[in-house]
């Protein structure tokens, strides 16, 4: 398969005033055309800010990346100048952002907004645009777009803001698009209906999805394959099924028991992770995860375990999973 | 001392309650700190003016009118014979006094009438603020020389003139910090606890309203120093000889092409207080701001 | 909309009823009366006088007659300048108080506006220390005394401009950047405080996002939102230049409404303080309209209560 995009090593840190926090800490990863993976871990593991590093939308000047490439159809994006970057945001690879309410201008009109990115990347008038606006308003599944075009962002409901971002996301037929978890702030009942809206909407126009969640249930539904992120490190990666039904890493297997399963009978307590995600400012030593980790031996306390292939096509970043032991797999099962 | 060495090795960063860590914020601005102490100083100075100079502001000496700055009076003397150091040092009396007095009787008059209208809600807040467009519909400046007029030209009055007008403003941020404070979860916890109007009133809210309030009179501090000395300036404020800034400044400039000076000493005095009541405010704004809070 | 504006105007006739209500209270507190010189008039005279000007008959039917007479369009006559109607007297006022107060509105606007934005898109730099030591110096130096130091060093010592009078291009120089000078200091605070809020807005990112220029991002998603606060205190800053220019029309001997009404006061001209308080009352009140007005266009949020 085409590898479209291939994240190199990135590392992106924040300068704060109470020290350098390595937010992004040397993570690699690469999505193929038409492909969704899934990057997966709790708030804070820097799965947000590797999105935006891909954009180069990391808030300046706290943040910075600090190393790596970002190889975008053979092109490293970090290489081209702001002019060049610029073209390739909306046009080739678009966001969609976690608040739908805070992330539209509460000023400009939903058409507005929506064709704002078509007259720029496709050099058309506002009203080429807006007619552009109502097809893709449609296509989202908001009800009479002729109208609502030109309604402002507080006289749509939570998911119809989130289906107007997924048009703003789709308006010039990117071939990436990243879902910075979409669902999180709309009703249980609209986050499946949102969730197949974007799958539909991918498979239609073949493009590749990087979908952000700390939901580890909806992965298996919905991409081919995942990446855990834990502490701005990649600690697993494998087919969505694989890691689904066989994680190789403890805390993968933790994310899995606090959530609830649909394979699963309803009388299986939901086990959350104990305790907090390690400072990254100071980094512990050996692996991140040791601290909440019921299975670690000494090793772990002294050196950072690397991702390694522990089953084909299935990589871990764990001392006890590549010494081929999975204890927790036998609990979940 | 040695106490507070060994805290601070302690390497995980120390709590702070929401007082103690503007008061460091606040610390941390040279600005603000350095308003705060031209304040002072000039509040020492006006405080213990007679230690510090020998003349008095009403003593006039026939002999030496219009002098030019020397080493017996440092910044000159006026058309009377009046030492302008001195009359400075008195008249940062007045400047002062009018700043914080004001302040007492606009808090005094703004912050029940606002905490009232932002806890009762409905009729009775409509009526206040119904009143309070009112207020503002007068021209401040205008409604002040008029309440004067009213009211005399005694230093008191100057303060009531001033404070009568100005508490509109403490009376609606009070209200509006209310309101919004009152949908928040923590008094609602107060009101099933058991909690009376007048008690969450008094215990939770204005507590918690305490901060803008603070900055706002701040801010307002230097606007009714300067609105004193406007009024001194076209001749309607404090009655000589009571010392004002404004009227030495106004003094100045009938002579402003002979003895410039005259006006120059008042004129950036009146400048340097404003200025250093605006840095304070600005800094007491940044560190109480919650929203800056990590 | 229109049933607003028909509700502000309607609210606004009250308004200035109670304000004149309560000048005219406050006018006859004031110890003395339009006839105190300093030479004493003879009783007769003043009875005489009284009469002629209808301050003999009761308080409240004097204020009953004002009343009629403003709704009439007539604002009595002044009882200092002698058989000149109020009318007259503002129209000679009002003039040169409003020239004073728009022209320093418009400096202060494209002075004021512009740098905020700078300091704020450039925060940190060089420009954005610059554009706030004089904008905090600016808002806290009181205009007269900025009038009297600009005096002495354009005047006095450089002899380039006139101190005092109105008419020519010169004379109104030092008069209206005295004024600006506050306005223009809180409008580059505010733009630069309300931008630097935008900018870290989440819309700004999404803007971004789509890969719009940065000149189209700025103008479109955050001036247009950073602007919002700006109209807000247009209003009251424009209503305070015309009513706070008093000191300076005193200082630079500029015959405005301000100077007027002081006057008045001093003289204890009852239909001029009432006329100039609701000259005043209005322009605050049509100034406050129009930011509402204003507020609901530029803010679609408003447009439905």
């Amino acid at each position: 398969m085409d590898k479209l995009l291939e994240v190199r090593n990135l590392k992106t840190y924040f300068h704060t005033q109470d020290g350098v926090v390595k937010a992004v800490d040397g993570v690699s990863y690469d999505v193929n055309k038409g492909e969704t993976i899934a990057l997966v871990g709790e708030s804070g593991c820097g799965k947000t800010v590797s999105a935006l590093s891909i954009l180069r939308l990391v808030a300046e000047p706290a943040g910075k990346i600090e190393a790596g490439e970002i190889l975008f159809d053979g092109i490293d994006l970090l290489k081209l100048t702001t002019e060049e970057m610029r073209k390739m945001r909306g046009a080739k690879i678009s966001i969609i952002f976690q608040e739908p309410l805070t992330s539209l201008n509460p000023v400009l009109t939903i058409g507005r907004q929506i064709s704002e990115g078509l007259e720029f990347h496709r050099n058309i008038s506002l009203n080429e645009g807006l007619k552009e606006a109502v097809r893709l308003l449609q296509l989202v599944g908001i009800p009479h777009p002729e109208r609502r075009i030109y309604d402002y962002p507080h006289q749509f409901s939570g998911g119809m803001r989130q289906r107007a971002m997924i048009a703003i996301a789709i308006a010039c037929q990117p071939q990436l698009i990243i879902a910075d978890e979409p669902t999180t702030v709309v009703d249980v009942t609209i986050q499946a209906q949102l969730l197949e809206l974007i799958r539909n909407i991918t498979k239609e126009l073949n493009t590749a999805l990087i979908l952000i969640t700390h939901n580890l249930g909806i992965v298996a539904r919905y991409a081919h394959r995942v990446f855990v992120m834990y502490a701005g490190n990649i600690v697993e990666r494998g087919s969505a099924m694989d890691v689904y039904h066989y994680p190789c890493h403890p805390y993968t297997a933790g994310l899995l028991t606090s959530v609830p399963r649909l394979d699963e009978p309803r009388k299986i307590r939901l086990i959350p992770i104990d305790g907090q995600p390690p400072d990254l400012i100071a980094p512990p030593i050996g692996c991140a995860f040791q601290s909440r980790c019921n299975y670690s031996i000494p090793k772990c306390q002294n050196e950072k375990p690397p991702l390694q292939e522990v089953a084909p096509n299935h990589y871990a970043a764990c001392w006890v999973s590549q010494k081929d032991q999975r204890p927790w797999q036998k609990k979940s099962l | 001392m040695a106490i507070v060495s060994k805290a601070q090795t302690v390497p995980v960063r120390p709590h702070h309650s929401l007082w103690g860590d503007a008061f460091i914020r606040l610390r941390r601005n040279y600005f603000a700190m350095g308003g705060l102490a031209f304040i002072l100083i000039l509040a020492l100075m006006a405080i213990f003016a007679p230690l510090i100079t020998p003349y008095t502001f009403a003593e006039q000496h026939l002999d030496q009118i219009l002098e030019s700055p020397s080493w017996q009076h440092p910044m000159g003397t006026d058309q009377l014979g009046r030492d302008t150091f001195a009359r400075l040092l008195y008249g940062a009396r007045t400047s002062l006094m009018v700043g914080i007095f004001t302040q007492f009787i606009v808090l005094c008059i703004g912050l029940p009438i606002g905490a009232i209208s932002g806890y009762a809600g409905g009729r009775t807040d409509n009526y206040i603020m119904r009143f309070v467009d009112v207020m503002y519909a007068f021209p401040d400046i205008l409604l002040i020389i008029l309440l004067r007029s009213v009211l005399g030209g005694s230093i008191y009055m100057i303060f009531l003139a001033i404070g009568l007008v100005a508490w509109v403003n403490i009376a609606r941020l009070v209200r509006g910090q209310i309101m919004s404070l009152k949908s928040r979860d923590f008094v609602s916890a107060a009101k099933t606890m058991g909690g009376t109007g007048n008690y969450i009133t008094w215990r939770h809210l204005l507590p918690n309203s305490l901060g803008p309030v603070i900055v706002s009179v701040t801010f307002n501090i230097p606007r009714a120093i300067f609105t004193e000395a406007a009024l001194s300036y076209i001749g309607i404020g404090v009655k000589p000889p009571t010392p004002s800034w404004g009227a030495m400044i106004q003094d100045g400039f009938n002579l402003i092409f002979s003895k410039p000076y005259m006006l120059l000493f008042p004129a950036i005095a009146l400048a340097l207080l404003m200025l250093a009541f605006t840095f304070l405010g600005d800094g007491l704004r940044d560190a109480l701001d919650p929203r800056l809070r990590h | 909309m229109l049933r607003f504006i028909v509700r502000r105007t309607l609210w606004l006739f009250l308004v200035l009823f109670v304000v004149l209500l309560i000048t005219f209270v406050l006018m006859h507190l004031v110890p003395g009366g339009p006839w105190d010189r300093e030479k004493a008039l003879a009783p007769k005279v003043v009875e005489a006088l009284n009469k002629r000007y209808g301050l003999d008959k009761p308080l409240w039917e004097q204020f009953v007659n004002y009343i009629w007479g403003v709704l009439h369009g007539d604002l009595g006559v002044s009882y200092s300048y002698s058989d000149r109607t109020i009318t007259s007297i503002l129209a000679h006022g009002i003039p040169k108080t409003a020239t004073l107060g728009i022209l320093a509105f418009i400096f202060a606007l494209i002075v004021g506006v512009p740098s905020g934005v700078a300091a704020a898109l450039k925060q940190n730099s060089a420009i954005d220390y610059s554009s706030v030591l004089f904008a905090t110096i600016f808002a806290s130096v009181p205009g007269f005394v900025l009038g009297i130091l600009l005096m002495m060093i354009f005047s006095v010592v450089l002899h380039w401009l006139p101190t005092t009078g109105w008419g020519t291009f010169q004379q109104l120089l030092m008069p209206v950047f005295c004024l600006a000078a506050l306005p223009a200091a809180q409008f580059a605070r505010i733009t630069r405080a309300s931008t630097l809020e935008v900018i870290r807005q989440d819309y700004v990112r999404t803007a971004r996002s789509k890969g719009l220029p940065e000149s189209t991002i700025r103008v479109r998603h955050i001036f247009r939102n950073s602007l919002i606060p700006v109209i807000t205190v247009a209003g009251p800053e424009l209503a305070n230049l015309i009513t706070g220019s008093f000191i300076i029309e005193n200082l630079f001997a500029i015959p405005g409404v301000g100077r007027l009404f002081v006057q008045g006061i001093f003289a204890r001209d009852y239909t001029l303080i009432m006329g100039g308080i609701l000259f005043y009352a209005i322009v605050i009140a049509i100034l406050n309209l129009l930011v509402d007005i204003l507020y609901a266009a530029i803010d679609p949020r408003i447009r439905y209560e």
